[in-house]
C-alpha cells in the first residue's frame, strides 16, 4: 500500500504539474502581435511615435506593424482599423481622427478579445481600454500658456488657432486657456481676442495668421494647439515684419521652428516626445495583455527606459512630460 | 449687312466681348470690395490689400496655370501634386547641398515641366478623358511625393537662406510676391494674346475640329498647355515652399479645387476658348478677399465655407449670364439684329 | 449605345471582370487572412457608401453633365437625420425627410445647371463648398453620436450573421439604377440627352425637367448613403464624407462611363467598385502603406484608359491603314480610338 501512495502522490504532482504548464501557456507574457495606426501617415509626430511603439516592441519581444492612409479620413481610419482586426491582433493601438466614428469598429475589436489604446487623441471612453494622453488638457494649456509668457511677459492680446471646431482636444485647449485667463493671476495680462480654424492645413494656417495680425492690430501672440499651424505663424510673423512686435506659441515640432529660436523671432514653443509617447503607449498594452496591469485607478507600471505611470480616471495615463523648447534646448531634441 | 463687312466689325466686337468678361469679375470685386468695406473699416487699409495680394499671388499663378490648360478645353486636377513633388523634391536637394544658388528654381520649373509633359502625352496621344488622366496622375504624382520623403518634412532651418528672404522681399514698402505675381500674370496673357501659338491654344480650345481642318497641330498645342501649367505650377510650389516654411508631402493638396474656384469664377469657361488668365488671377484674389474679410468680421468658421461656395455660384451665375448677353449681342449685330 | 435586345457585357466590362479575379487572386497572395467569407462580406462595407454615391452620379455623368457636390449633401443629410434622432422622430420619418433635403440640394444644383445654363463643374464646385458649410452650420461644432438602434440598423446588422444590411441595400439600390438606366424610358432618354442634347430636345424631350431629375435623384441616394453612414460610424458631423469625392469619380469613369454623357452601364460602376473595393481590402490586409495604395491606384486608373491606346498602337503596328481617317474595328469602342477627329470632339474639359 506504501508504493501505491508514493507513485500515486508522483501522479498527481505530474497532473498538477502539467496543468500549471498548460495554465501558464495561456498567460503568456510575450510575442504579442500588436498594430498601431495615427491619424495620417507621413507626418513626422506620428512617424516618430510609430518608431517609438516599434522600439518598445522589440524590447519586449512583440510584433509590431504600423499602418494607416496618408490623410486624415474618417472612413479610411475605420476601414484600416476592420482590416487590422480581420488579422488578429492582440492589440491595436491608435490615434483617433473623430471620437465617435471608431467607436463601433473598437467595440467590435474588444469583444473578440483585443485590446484598444488610444494616444494623442482619444475615442469614446467606452470603446477602448486605455487612453495614453500626452498631457492632460489643463497642462497642456498651463504649458502653451507659460510659453506665451516667455514670449510676452507683460501679457497682451492672444489669439488661438485651432484645427477645426470639430477636433475635441483642441477646443478643450482653447476653453480651458480662456478660463485660465480669467481665473489664474498668472495669466490674467492675457486677453484673448479671436480663435480662428485652419484645418492642419500649413498655407491656411500663414494666411490664417497674416489675416489675424491685421484683424487685430495689438494682438500679441498667436497660439496654436496645432503643430502644424504653429510654424507657420511663426513664418508669417517674421515675413511680414512684426517679428519681435506678435509672436507665435504652442505646439510645434523643434525641427520645424529649430530657425524661429535661432534668430529670435521667438522664444519658446512646446511639445513632448512624440517617440515616448508611441513607446510608453506600446508598453502599456503589452502589461495588459501579459496580465501585469489592470486598467484601474491607482495602478501604476513601468514603461521601460520611459518612466512610472499611473492609470487614472477611465483608464486615461497621462505621459504628462511637456518640453518647452527655447533657443537653448532646441537641439538637445533629436527630433 | 454683307457677310464681309461683318467680319471686319467682329473683329473689334470680339476683342470688346473679351474685356467684357474681365469687366464682369472686375465688377464682381469691387462689389465685394464696397460690401467689406462697409462692414469693416480695416479692410480698406493699404496694409490690408497688400496682405491680400501677398495671400492670393501664388494661388494666382496656379490659378493662370489651370486657365491655360482650360482653355484648350482640357483641365488639370494633378496641378497640387505638382507642385508638392517639384517643391519636396526641390527642398530636398537644397537641404542636402548646402549654397545651392539660385539654380534651384530651375529644378523645381524642369520638375514641373517634365510632369506636366506626362499629362500632356496622356491627354493628348493617348486621347485619355483629362479628368480620367489628371485623376491618375494626381495620385502617381503624390503618391511618389511620399516615397520620396520617407516621413520626414523639410524644415525652414533647411531651406537656403536666399530662397525664405527672397520671398518677404519688400520694394517701397510693397510686398514683392504680389507684384512678382502680377508680372508673371501679365507676361502669360500677353503671350497668349500677340503670338501665334497663344492663339492657337484659344482656337483649339474654342472649336477643336475645326482647328484641326485650318492645319493646326492640335495634339502638339495640347501637350504645350499642359507642359506650360506644369512649370508654372513647379514654379508656385517653390514659392509656397518658401512662403510657409516648412515642406510637407501634403503642400497644396486641394489646390486644384481652388485653382478651379479662381479660373472659373475669373471667367474662364469650362468648355474652352473663353476666359482669360488675368481673369483667372482676379479669382484668386476674390477668393483671398473673401477669407481676409470674413476673419477681420470674425464670421464664424462655419458661415465660412457656406459663403465661399455660394460667392462660386454667384460668379459663374453673373459670368454665364453676362456670356449670354454678349453672345447674343453679337450674334444679333452679325445678322442684323435676327437671332441664329 | 442603344437598348440592347440581347444583353452583351461591353469589353470594358470583360476586363474588369477579368481585374477583379486577378485582384482577388493578388490580395490571397498578400495575406492569409483574406480569403474568409466574413471578412470578404463585411469589407464590403466600405464601399457600399461611395458605391451608391457613384449611382447617383452615374445618373448625372450620362445626362452629360457632373455633380462633385454628392458628398456634402450627403453630410447635410447626415447632420439633418441627427437633427431627427435628437428629437426622438421615429427613423421613417427622419429617413424620409433627409432623403428629401437631399432631394431638394440636388434638384436646386439641376436648376442651376438646367435652367441658368451655368457649366456643371463650376456650379457644383460652388455647392460643394455652400452644402459642406450647410452642414456643418446645421450640425454644429461636435458631432451628434445618440442614435438609437433603428437610426443604426441600416449599417450596422448583419443577415444571416455574415451578410452586412448595407451589401443587401446597395444590391437593391443597383439594380432598381440599374433598371430605371437601361430599362425605361428616362434612361434610355438620359442617355440621348447626354449624347446629343439638341437632337434629344427636337425629338420631344424636356431636357431641362430630366437634368433636373437627374440631380435630384443623385440628391436621393446621397441621402440614402447619410443614412448608411451614420449606421456604419454612429457619428453624425459636418465633415462627413469630405473627401470621399474623389474615389467616387474614380469608381465612375473606372467603370467606363463616357465622361461626356452617352455611355456607360451600371454593371460597369458596380465592377469598378468591386475592383476598387479588392484592390483596397487586400492592400489594407497586407497593412501596406498609404502612399503606396495611392500609387496603385492611381496607376491602374491611367493603365485602365490607356489600355485601348495601348492596343490601337499594337493594331497599327501589324497593319499601318492606308488611309489615316479610316475608323477603328467596330468592336473598340469609338470614343477611345485614335482617330483624329474622335480625339477631340470633347464636349467639355470633362
Amino acid at each position: 500500500m506504501k508504493i501505491h501512495t508514493k507513485s500515486l502522490a508522483a501522479l498527481s504532482f505530474g497532473v498538477a504539474l502539467g496543468l500549471l504548464a498548460s495554465a501558464s501557456a495561456d498567460a503568456k507574457d510575450s510575442g504579442f502581435k500588436l498594430m498601431m495606426t495615427p491619424k495620417w501617415t507621413g507626418f513626422p509626430y506620428f512617424e516618430a511615435a510609430g518608431k517609438g511603439g516599434k522600439a518598445a516592441a522589440d524590447e519586449l519581444g512583440d510584433t509590431f506593424v504600423y499602418a494607416g492612409a496618408d490623410h486624415a479620413d474618417v472612413s479610411l481610419q475605420v476601414e484600416t482599423l476592420e482590416n487590422f482586426i480581420a488579422q488578429k491582433p492582440d492589440g491595436i493601438l491608435l490615434a483617433a481622427i473623430d471620437l465617435n466614428a471608431v467607436a463601433p469598429v473598437l467595440t467590435k475589436a474588444r469583444k473578440s478579445g483585443i485590446v484598444v489604446t488610444t494616444f494623442d487623441a482619444d475615442a469614446a471612453t467606452q470603446a477602448r481600454d486605455i487612453f495614453v494622453n500626452q498631457m492632460s488638457y489643463e497642462q497642456a494649456a498651463k504649458t502653451m500658456l507659460d510659453c506665451a509668457l516667455l514670449d510676452a511677459p507683460d501679457g497682451g492680446e492672444i489669439a488661438f488657432v485651432a484645427a477645426s471646431p470639430t477636433s475635441p482636444n483642441h477646443m478643450a485647449h482653447i476653453r480651458i486657456m480662456t478660463e485660465l485667463t480669467k481665473t489664474n493671476p498668472k495669466y490674467e495680462k492675457f486677453k484673448v481676442v479671436d480663435t480662428q480654424f485652419a484645418g492642419d492645413d500649413d498655407a491656411k494656417s500663414y494666411d490664417v495668421a497674416v489675416n489675424l495680425m491685421q484683424a487685430h492690430p495689438n494682438l500679441k501672440v498667436i497660439i496654436s494647439s496645432s503643430a502644424v499651424s504653429a510654424p507657420a505663424a511663426a513664418r508669417a510673423i517674421v515675413a511680414t515684419g512684426k517679428a519681435g512686435k506678435v509672436f507665435a506659441t504652442g505646439f510645434a515640432l523643434p525641427s520645424a521652428i529649430k530657425s524661429y529660436l535661432d534668430d529670435g523671432s521667438e522664444k519658446a514653443f512646446a511639445l513632448w516626445n512624440p517617440w515616448e509617447l508611441g513607446y510608453v503607449a506600446t508598453y502599456a498594452t503589452h502589461l495588459i495583455l501579459a496580465g501585469k496591469l489592470k486598467v484601474k485607478p491607482g495602478e501604476t507600471f513601468t514603461a521601460g527606459k520611459a518612466g512610472t505611470y499611473t492609470v487614472g480616471k477611465d483608464g486615461e495615463i497621462v505621459y504628462g512630460k511637456p518640453m518647452i523648447f527655447t533657443k537653448d534646448t532646441v537641439d538637445k531634441a533629436g527630433f | 449687312m454683307s457677310a464681309f463687312e461683318g467680319k471686319q466689325t467682329r473683329v473689334g466686337v470680339g476683342e470688346f466681348a473679351l474685356r467684357m468678361r474681365v469687366t464682369g469679375v472686375l465688377a464682381f470685386i469691387v462689389l465685394l470690395g464696397a460690401v467689406f468695406a462697409m462692414l469693416s473699416p480695416r479692410f480698406l487699409n493699404p496694409q490690408n490689400l497688400a496682405i491680400i495680394a501677398s495671400n492670393a499671388a501664388i494661388l494666382a499663378i496656379v490659378a493662370a496655370a489651370q486657365a491655360v490648360v482650360l482653355l484648350t478645353r482640357n483641365l488639370d486636377v494633378s496641378v497640387g501634386s505638382i507642385m508638392g513633388f517639384a517643391a519636396y523634391l526641390t527642398a530636398d536637394y537644397a537641404a542636402r547641398h548646402h549654397g545651392a544658388g539660385v539654380a534651384i528654381i530651375g529644378l523645381a520649373m524642369v520638375l514641373g515641366t517634365l510632369l506636366g509633359v506626362v499629362n500632356g502625352l496622356i491627354v493628348a496621344y493617348a486621347a485619355v478623358s483629362p479628368l480620367i488622366a489628371t485623376l491618375g496622375t494626381m495620385s502617381l504624382y503624390r503618391g511618389a511625393t511620399y516615397l520620396y520623403a520617407h516621413g520626414r518634412d523639410v524644415t525652414s532651418n533647411e531651406l537656403p537662406h536666399w530662397m525664405l528672404s527672397a520671398v518677404d522681399f519688400r520694394i517701397v514698402g510693397l510686398p514683392a510676391l504680389p507684384l512678382l505675381s502680377a508680372l508673371v500674370v501679365v507676361l502669360i496673357a500677353l503671350f497668349l494674346r500677340r503670338f501665334a501659338f497663344g492663339r492657337q491654344i484659344y482656337a483649339v480650345g474654342s472649336n477643336p475640329e475645326a482647328a484641326v481642318y485650318y492645319g493646326l497641330r492640335v495634339k502638339r498645342v495640347t501637350l504645350f498647355a499642359y507642359a506650360f501649367s506644369g512649370l508654372l505650377c513647379g514654379f508656385a510650389g517653390l514659392l509656397y515652399a518658401a512662403r510657409v516654411g516648412t515642406v510637407t508631402v501634403v503642400l497644396a493638396s486641394g489646390w486644384e479645387l481652388s485653382s478651379l474656384a479662381a479660373a472659373v469664377i475669373g471667367g474662364v469657361s469650362v468648355a474652352g476658348g473663353s476666359g482669360t488668365v488675368i481673369g483667372a488671377a482676379l479669382g484668386a484674389l476674390i477668393l483671398a478677399s473673401i477669407d481676409n474679410g470674413l476673419v477681420l468680421l470674425s464670421v464664424q468658421e462655419f458661415w465660412r465655407m457656406f459663403i465661399q461656395g455660394t460667392a462660386i455660384v454667384a460668379a459663374v451665375a453673373v459670368d454665364t449670364l453676362i456670356g449670354a448677353q454678349i453672345r447674343a449681342s453679337l450674334v444679333s449685330r452679325r445678322f442684323g439684329g435676327v437671332r441664329a | 449605345m442603344s437598348a440592347r435586345a440581347i444583353w452583351r457585357p461591353t469589353a470594358w466590362e470583360a476586363m474588369l471582370v477579368v481585374l477583379i479575379f486577378a485582384a482577388a487572386a493578388w490580395s490571397a497572395t498578400l495575406s492569409p487572412y483574406y480569403l474568409q467569407i466574413d471578412q470578404l462580406l463585411y469589407s464590403t462595407r466600405n464601399f457600399v457608401i461611395p458605391g451608391l454615391l457613384a449611382f447617383g452620379l452615374m445618373v448625372v455623368v450620362t445626362t452629360g453633365e457632373i455633380d462633385i457636390s454628392v458628398a456634402s449633401t450627403l453630410a447635410v443629410a447626415s447632420v439633418a437625420l441627427s437633427k431627427f434622432a435628437a428629437v426622438g422622430a421615429p427613423i421613417a420619418v427622419a429617413a424620409l425627410l433627409a432623403v428629401a433635403l437631399a432631394a431638394t440640394l440636388g434638384a436646386l444644383n439641376g436648376f442651376f445647371v438646367a435652367r441658368l445654363g451655368l457649366p456643371s463643374l463650376a456650379v457644383t464646385l460652388g455647392t460643394m463648398g455652400a452644402y459642406r458649410g450647410l452642414a456643418f452650420i446645421i450640425g454644429g461644432g461636435m458631432g451628434y453620436t445618440s442614435f438609437n438602434d433603428p437610426y443604426l440598423y441600416v449599417g450596422t446588422e448583419l443577415w444571416f450573421g455574415v451578410v452586412p444590411a448595407s451589401l443587401i441595400l446597395f444590391a437593391v439600390v443597383a439594380a432598381g439604377v440599374g433598371f430605371l438606366m437601361h430599362k425605361t424610358t428616362f434612361g434610355r432618354r438620359c442617355f440621348a440627352v447626354g449624347m446629343n442634347k439638341t437632337a434629344a430636345w427636337i425629338s420631344g424631350v424636356n431636357v431641362d425637367r430630366l437634368k433636373i431629375t437627374a440631380y435630384a435623384l443623385a440628391g436621393v441616394l446621397a441621402g440614402v448613403a447619410g443614412l448608411v453612414w451614420i449606421g456604419q460610424y454612429g457619428s453624425a458631423r459636418g465633415d462627413n464624407a469630405d473627401g470621399m469625392i474623389l474615389f467616387v469619380v474614380t469608381a465612375v469613369v473606372l467603370g467606363g462611363v463616357d465622361i461626356n454623357g452617352g455611355r456607360g452601364t451600371v454593371l460597369g460602376v458596380v465592377l469598378a467598385l468591386l475592383l476598387l473595393g479588392t484592390l483596397r481590402n487586400g492592400m489594407g490586409l497586407a497593412n501596406i502603406a498609404g502612399p503606396t495604395q495611392t500609387v496603385v491606384f492611381g496607376a491602374l486608373l491611367l493603365i485602365g484608359v490607356l489600355r485601348p491606346f495601348v492596343a490601337g498602337l499594337a493594331q497599327r503596328w501589324r497593319t499601318p491603314p492606308s488611309d489615316p481617317f479610316s475608323r477603328r474595328d467596330d468592336t473598340e469602342q469609338t470614343s477611345e480610338s485614335n482617330s483624329i477627329t474622335n480625339n477631340i470632339t470633347r464636349r467639355s474639359a470633362l
